[in-house]
């Protein structure tokens, strides 16, 4: 009796699991689809879920009314320009803090994790006017330099080095390895994980970014591709072509998903992500 | 020159060099930004800082007698009271559900976690169509079962709610992750002498697992409402703030006064609401956490 009810529970559960499932994957999924159908066929009436016929003329639309490709290349510039060095510098001073003696370190590492309770829509006037006054408005150093410092990845990455055997460093400074070679040919393999988790989230965090390229640029040959989607479908009714645009970039995002999934996941436990 | 670089070769010295390029960032795109705003928030100016300069408090005076600050207000809170608990509530069960690590709980979790790689523009643009009040599938769905003239997008009673739940659909798979995580690390002897105790499933789940999760749920929640107090995303890409204001959120009102009536002064001092609001629940959290720390 009670392995049938346990059963049944069971049954119930997964139904429900799967029910949640779909109310995520059908949307998305969905977003593929009308990306392929004529604008007619998306504004007919009765609509229809599935597609009856499919084209790629959404895509050629949409490459005749904005500059799409150059929003891709300004996303795919501002998503590595931004996060290689920023992983680079913040694990840099993740190591420093983790490894290293030097006087005023507490008083330095308080002011670094003051920074995370700043909320950046509190200060985004100021900064926005600091990168005016500096020239740095409407091109990539706008866009860039402002968020190199990332606390956040100061933080994890700190936690990570500080879990390595000091033995391994005391073998190395022996070896006449140079403080920067202990960092780089030593330490950094060792928290590889730590290091693509970063850059993983922070790729994405870049790649959706709306509100600092909304903010900072203004020329249509610098925008990203998720604030020129974006004011794209503010100035239009053309849904076929929307959507074409709202596939191109999520496509990006979902391949790295499917092959960055660990991290992902990883990232937003031990740093929990806005969203 | 060798002295120079015996100097730097100390790591006791080189660590300022290490640190120091995060620092210098962080001081002048975080912080000084932060005691600007407070400045700004006194001054009269546009973009290129021209205006009337200093001009007190009348910013602040303004802003209190502001109808349209007081509304995005409301609506911020109202989203944030209803997104927040809905998320928390909706993380638990499912990382309740899906704690073990068995390849069907790996796949779903995986699934769950989808909408928030996607931009807010694609998902805002899949629900303006499926939402749309002519040709929108669920309009019509809804058509079909009898309930008519649904505008999910344009109707001043529902659309906020409309934002909720694109919001938590598109997010709810972060909190599901955190509090897998957290419930993992559970120990296991618990639940087996609970079992033996002939304590069911559901029981367990409140009075182990929330109550050994609570430092966890308690840093989501946090987090989760400062975030919320700063929806932006899905407003600017789905609504604009309408209709009739109903979804202007308070950094959204603060965009539009800034940046589109370009008024720098005015929106530094619409901004130090929020920041007013958050720093008090931050300190109230804190001063809960202290305590119950003694």
């Amino acid at each position: 009796m009670r392995k049938i009810k346990s059963g049944s529970v069971y049954f119930l559960i997964t139904l429900l699991l799967i029910v949640i499932a779909l109310l995520v994957l059908v949307p998305t999924v969905w977003i593929g689809i009308c990306a392929f159908r004529p604008q007619t066929e998306l504004m007919q009436y009765p609509p229809k879920f599935f597609a009856d016929q499919l084209t790629l003329r959404n895509f050629q639309d949409i490459t005749k009314r904005i500059r799409i490709w150059g929003y891709v290349k300004n996303s795919v510039i501002y998503c590595l320009a931004l996060n290689l060095p920023s992983v680079f510098l913040n694990s840099l001073a993740g190591y420093a803090f983790a490894r290293l003696q030097f006087k005023g370190k507490n008083v330095l590492f308080i002011l670094c994790l003051a920074t995370m309770m700043i909320p950046f829509q509190v200060i985004m006037v100021p900064l926005f006017l600091e990168v005016y006054k500096l020239g740095m408005y409407d091109n990539f150093a706008g866009l860039i330099i402002p968020n190199l410092g990332a606390a956040m990845t100061v933080f994890m990455t700190r936690a990570s080095f500080a879990g390595i055997p000091k033995e391994l460093e005391e073998a190395a400074r022996l070896d006449g390895l140079s403080e920067f070679g202990i960092f780089w040919r030593i330490m950094v393999p060792l928290v590889k994980p730590t290091v693509v988790t970063v850059l993983v989230l922070g790729i994405n965090g870049s790649w959706n970014d709306l509100m600092w390229p909304l903010l900072v640029t203004s020329d249509t040959s610098m925008r990203t591709l998720t604030n020129g989607l974006a004011m794209f479908i503010d100035s239009s009714l053309q849904y076929g072509t929307a959507f074409a645009g709202a596939f191109i970039s999520i496509v990006p995002m979902l391949v790295l998903y499917l092959f960055g999934q660990r991290y992902f996941v990883e990232g937003v436990a031990t740093s929990g992500l806005k969203g | 020159m060798d002295k120079i670089r015996a100097y730097w070769e100390k790591p006791s010295h080189m660590a300022y060099l290490f640190v120091m390029p995060v620092i210098l960032l962080l001081l002048v795109f975080r912080l000084i930004p932060m005691a600007a705003a407070l400045v700004c928030s006194f001054f009269d100016m546009d973009m290129f800082l021209v205006g009337k300069g200093f001009v007190g408090l009348d910013n602040y005076r303004e802003a209190f007698a502001d109808k349209r600050l007081w509304n995005s207000l409301l609506v911020t809170i109202k989203f944030t009271l209803i997104e927040v608990p809905a998320q928390l509530i909706v993380g638990l069960a499912l990382a309740g559900l899906l704690t073990k690590n068995t390849k069907r709980n790996k796949l779903f979790r995986a699934v769950y976690f989808l909408p928030i790689v996607c931009s807010a523009t694609a998902v805002s643009i899949m629900w303006r169509m499926f939402l749309h009040s002519n040709v929108g599938i669920m309009t019509y769905w809804l058509e079909r079962i009898g309930i008519r003239g649904v505008n999910f997008l344009n109707d001043p009673s529902i659309t906020i709610y409309v934002i909720i739940f694109m919001s938590v659909w598109r997010s709810f798979g972060i909190s599901t992750v955190i509090f897998v995580s957290a419930m993992q690390n559970v120990p296991a002897e618990l639940y087996e002498s609970a079992d033996l105790d002939g304590c069911g499933k559901l029981k367990q789940f409140f009075v182990i697992t929330i109550p050994m999760i609570k430092e966890t749920l308690s840093f989501v929640l946090i987090t989760r409402f400062i975030g919320s107090l700063q929806v932006f995303d899905l407003v600017f890409t789905t609504t604009e703030g309408g209709p009739n204001y109903t979804t202007e959120s308070l950094v959204y009102y603060t965009y539009v006064k800034a940046f589109s009536n370009n008024r720098m002064g005015y929106g530094s001092a619409v901004s130090m609401f929020l920041f007013a609001i958050i720093l008090v629940i931050t300190i109230l959290f804190y001063a809960r956490l202290y305590r119950e720390e003694k």
